[in-house]
């Protein structure tokens, strides 16, 4: 987990040599896959927050995503909405993308708060059921509140996005090679935020109450205030992710609410490795890349439980994920320990 | 039978994607296919995937265009205009086909429109019928498929035929732009013809439980219903209508074909009518006979489901068309094809096909005019009205 | 207010199935702690089976019924004896991933197998509805009704009065106790799992000529059933019954009454309502859960 830290230049060596793509291989197609797999990273690192280093199982990460994509999309395109009891229609203009997106960034981290206050009552299996209750409601909603967000008719023409530099205004960034480089701007700030809320005070509280919760609170830790935090700042990213991807994909449906995002994100940290830096970005080059290497060359179904199988034989063999077995030859003592199940019941 | 079929198709496809990698690119030209092979449409796209593949090995075996073979990149969409968009971008930035097909519903087709533009590669549209997709301004767009508007209106010439005449319309439409826009064109047409119109109700697309909107629509004392939706969503509707004993008597649009109720009919005496635009019943009412005897013997040599005629002739009749162009463009390239899809007038399935210009001006879209028929279905047979 | 007997009605029908669903899941919920992710995969299955079996071999279909029945035990027990049996299931997190694996494969394999396009079951019975006053029912599903109701039944006195049932239920209270007098812990686990697939599955079979069958069709089923799970209390067979009788009943209403829209969503804001106000369920006495 640290062995990032611990080189800034292997980090620093990575992001150049990402930043460098687009010059070295031009292929507008394959920017924009790795640009796509990219705001996975970006969403999986955001659920490693929660799942990782807080322990807890949230399946419902895709709708800070989806709030994120369609808050930034519906600010940047404008919306009149008729509310019972406001006499005109509530109209807001069309803002400039980066407004738009931090709008989407904001709301989103809203309601990760909302959740934060209302899930955290419970633990174990019932939170997963209501994270994932949650998402499903969010996606009911974007179908059903057609008159705000189109419904199964998508929100279309979405305005690419924009970058907003002091002296220079507002850039329009259409090519694919810029929105790549933005989606990577967004992955490194991300990638760091984390890493700098993990090594604080704030992310040893984290880990302490992911080890033993009744331990931490009795030591002081004000569980439900850290889990909040991570609640909110899991939110506040994937809601970037979300906004990115709806300017780089440019059309959004109910869809984007899909459990299967879910599923992917969650894939992707565990393949990878919960609890590391590392690990989101490795599961999130994987799972993001290798689709398209098999694209054509395997059906959909095949790729599918190729996947779900791979996902099965690490969790039997590798629990910890990729990153975790790589290093771990490398520290002495061992990486993390197992999780303290919630509920009664223990080894067989 | 059909899981052995869809088990080849999924390897036919599987080895033309394959060698969809660009090696051999100078020997075929080729063709994108957008169509929903999944998801909650996935039966009325296949049909019309099958249908275009028919018609590729038909023009193959009479020697190809401009001496080369044809080849289809077919590409899923997934029933979700997302996806008709990443298929599309596949489709123009990775194979770069000089002309695509596609992409079954309106909000799909609509979702794609901004690409085509982008890119410039003009676009053939064989199912969707929103009036937007030709008045939006996009020069790539030429349509095969009626709109609803036209459908409404061929069917209003025939409303002197029905009986018992309808006096009250209810409507139940899928909620995306191809229901709504149905039903508004529909709307349009009763009110023009001083027929009442009723209660509209509406269903998710992937709805399966349609009870609680039939329910609603039992009492209202209408004649007539009005269902617009795909073929998984018309079975389910007209199954659930029996056997809440709905009065209503049943009209489908879009023509899409229940053909689930041939071998499970709905209860005993109910009948439902549908429009469609191509009736494999009775293939010697086509306009044109020979063409859709070579469509249908194809089709049938292959052993798809008869019905499925339906909707395949549209993926026929598309590829027909595009081909056409690629020979009087005499080169496979997007802007000489789409200059050349003005010029073309083929003998399609459904009748004659040529582009007429609509659409803001200077930006024109274009649009064919097809033929509509009416088909009864009753205790599992069909009659052609 | 003369659809409201309609209403019930199908809502009735729904919910038997509802409570089949959820019967199976809160045994292994509540039982083995596993979050069972798979769980709508057995219905879907059991439609699958329902289908290949009738379409295609030709088999009758109260047969095919059993039939499946029996392919959802089998497929149950092997998932627990493959994945389930030597694992540490108080690593709750790990299971759940490893249900979502089984998940992902299972659904493919029958897009793969069976193709997207979705299938019909033809039924047995006549198309012709019952007609009792201001409802109509179609026959199948009174014989839906019917089958779930007898099925519930007989599970019921299979927990309570079997010794079965008593090795099953000392296990739930008592793990480690029930080792000590005897039972046979594994055993149990893997028929437990067995038992809960069987009847995900016989649900999907008794569904698939009502509905149609589809490879997705499992998605909505599992969270529902989960619904069911957190409405009745986990664990509570009593509570999984009512809270399947009482989401579909929810359901109907609420789609006949306020919105055709929402229909689907409601059992999830049910979930979030009872989990802020009474998160044991409605039905089980108050526990600790947070």
């Amino acid at each position: 987990m640290n062995a990032l830290r611990s080189s800034p230049l292997l980090f620093a060596a990575c992001v150049l040599a990402l930043a460098l793509l687009p010059v070295l291989w031009p292929d507008p197609y394959m920017l924009s896959v790795v640009a796509s797999a990219g705001i996975f990273i970006i969403a999986a690192i955001s659920l490693n927050l929660l799942l990782g280093f807080t322990g807890q199982l949230s399946l419902g990460h895709v709708a800070f995503f989806g709030i994120g994509a369609y808050t930034s999309a519906l600010l940047s395109l404008g919306f009149d909405l008729e509310l019972p009891g406001l006499a005109q229609a509530l109209v807001v203009t069309p803002k400039p993308v980066w407004v738009a997106f931090g709008g989407g960034i904001f709301v989103a981290g809203l309601f990760g708060w909302l959740i934060g206050k209302l899930a955290f009552r419970v633990r174990g299996a019932y939170f997963v059921i209501v994270t994932i209750s949650f998402a499903q409601v969010m996606r009911m909603v974007a179908i059903n509140w057609v008159d705000l967000t189109e419904g199964p008719m998508a929100l279309n023409n979405i305005p690419p996005l924009t970058l907003w530099l002091p002296g220079a205004g507002t850039i329009d960034l259409v090519s694919k090679s810029s929105a790549y480089w933005l989606v990577l701007a967004v992955a490194v700030v991300s990638y760091l935020l984390v890493a700098a809320l993990v090594h604080s005070r704030v992310g040893r509280a984290m880990v302490a109450l992911r080890e033993n919760e009744t331990l931490a609170r009795s030591i002081g830790v004000t569980v439900t205030d850290y889990l909040r935090i991570a609640a909110i700042g899991a939110a506040a990213i994937g809601g970037a992710a979300g906004g990115l991807y709806a300017h780089t994909v440019r059309i959004i449906d109910p869809d984007v609410f899909m459990f299967m995002f879910t599923i992917t994100m969650v894939i992707m940290v565990i393949v990878g490795g919960k609890g590391t830096l590392a690990g989101p970005v490795v599961g999130g080059l994987l799972f993001g890349l290798v689709p398209e290497l098999l694209r054509g060359r395997l059906t959909p179904e095949v790729q599918w439980m190729l996947y779900g199988v791979l996902m099965i034989v690490i969790l039997v063999f590798m629990p910890r994920g990729i990153v975790p077995a790589l290093t771990r030859r490398r520290k002495a003592r061992p990486a993390v320990v197992q999780p303290v199940a919630r509920m009664a019941g223990d080894t067989r | 039978m059909i899981s052995i079929q869809s088990l080849r198709f999924t390897l036919v496809g599987t080895a033309m994607a394959a060698f969809a990698v660009p090696v051999l690119a100078q020997e075929t030209i080729k063709i994108g296919v957008s169509e929903p092979l999944t998801g909650s449409v996935a039966a009325s796209g296949t049909y019309v995937t099958n249908g275009a593949r028919l018609a590729a090995e038909v023009i193959n075996r009479k020697g190809g265009v401009l001496g080369k073979k044809i080849e289809l990149v077919i590409e899923d969409n997934k029933s979700n205009p997302r996806e008709a968009v990443n298929s599309a971008e596949k489709l123009i930035l990775k194979d770069k086909v000089p002309v695509l097909m596609g992409a079954w519903s309106s909000t799909f087709t609509l979702a794609v429109m901004p690409k085509l533009m982008e890119y410039g590669v003009p676009m053939v549209v064989e199912t969707a019928s929103s009036g937007k997709i030709t008045t939006a301004g996009n020069p790539w767009i030429f349509r095969i498929s009626p709109t609803s508007a036209m459908e409404a209106s061929a069917f209003s010439k025939k409303l002197a035929g029905m009986s018992p005449a309808i006096k009250k319309v209810d409507f139940l439409s899928v909620n995306n732009d191809w229901g709504l826009g149905a039903a508004a064109a529909f709307k349009k047409t009763f009110e023009d013809n001083g027929i009442t119109v009723g209660r509209t109700e509406t269903m998710a697309p992937d709805a399966t439980d349609l009870s609680a909107q039939l329910a609603a629509l039992k009492g209202t004392g209408a004649d007539t219903l009005i269902v617009t939706s795909g073929i998984e969503q018309l079975t389910l509707a007209i199954r659930q209508a029996g056997e809440q004993r709905l009065p209503q008597r049943i009209i489908t649009t879009g023509g899409s074909f229940p053909e689930p109720l041939l071998t499970s009919p709905g209860p005993k005496g109910y009948a439902s009518q549908h429009l469609l635009f191509f009736a494999p019943w009775e293939p010697q009412r086509a306009v044109y006979p020979e063409v859709a005897k070579e469509f249908s013997d194809a089709w049938t040599e292959r052993k798809y489901d008869l019905p499925g005629q339906t909707e395949g002739f549209r993926g026929y009749d598309a590829i027909l068309t595009i081909v056409e162009a690629i020979r009087i463009a005499g080169k496979a390239e997007p802007a000489a094809i789409r200059d050349a899809l003005w010029k073309v007038k083929v003998k399609g399935v459904n009748g004659d096909i040529a582009f007429v210009k609509e659409g803001p001006a200077g930006k024109e879209s274009g649009q064919n005019e097809p033929s509509v028929y009416i088909v009864e279905l009753k205790d599992g047979k069909v009659a052609v009205k | 207010m003369d659809q409201f007997l309609q209403h019930l009605v199908n809502g009735l029908v729904t919910g038997s199935t509802y409570a089949l669903l959820g019967i199976g899941l809160t045994l292994i919920f509540g039982i083995m702690k596993v979050v069972n992710m798979a769980h709508g995969e057995l219905y879907t299955l059991g439609a699958y089976a329902a289908y290949g079996f009738v379409a295609l071999l030709g088999v009758n279909y109260f047969a095919a019924i059993f039939l499946s029945a029996l392919f959802g035990l089998a497929v149950g027990a092997v998932i627990e004896y493959l994945l389930l049996r030597r694992r540490n299931l108080a690593a709750m997190d790990e299971v759940m991933l490893i249900m979502i694996g089984v998940m992902i494969v299972l659904q493919n394999a029958e897009l793969l197998v069976w193709g997207g396009v979705a299938k019909a079951v033809p039924s047995p019975f006549s198309q012709e509805p019952i007609v009792m006053g201001g409802v109509s029912v179609s026959p199948t599903r009174v014989f839906v009704l019917g089958t779930a109701v007898v099925l519930l039944v007989s599970f019921y006195m299979l927990i309570e009065k079997s010794r079965l049932g008593l090795a099953m239920r000392a296990t739930f209270q008592d793990k480690d106790a029930a080792k000590i007098v005897g039972v046979n812990v594994s055993r149990i686990y893997t028929l437990t799992f067995a038992l809960g697939s069987c009847l995900a599955a016989v649900a999907g079979a008794l569904l698939a000529p009502v509905f149609v069958v589809s490879p997705t069709m499992g998605d909505l089923a599992s969270l529902k059933a989960f619904a069911i799970v957190i409405l009745g209390g986990l664990g509570n067979l009593l509570g999984a019954t009512l809270g399947g009788f009482a989401l579909a009943l929810i359901e109907e209403f609420g789609a006949g009454y306020i919105s055709t829209a929402y229909r689907d969503a409601i059992g999830f804001l049910v979930i979030l309502v009872v989990m802020v106000a009474r998160p044991q369920g409605l039905f089980t006495k108050k526990e600790r859960v947070g």
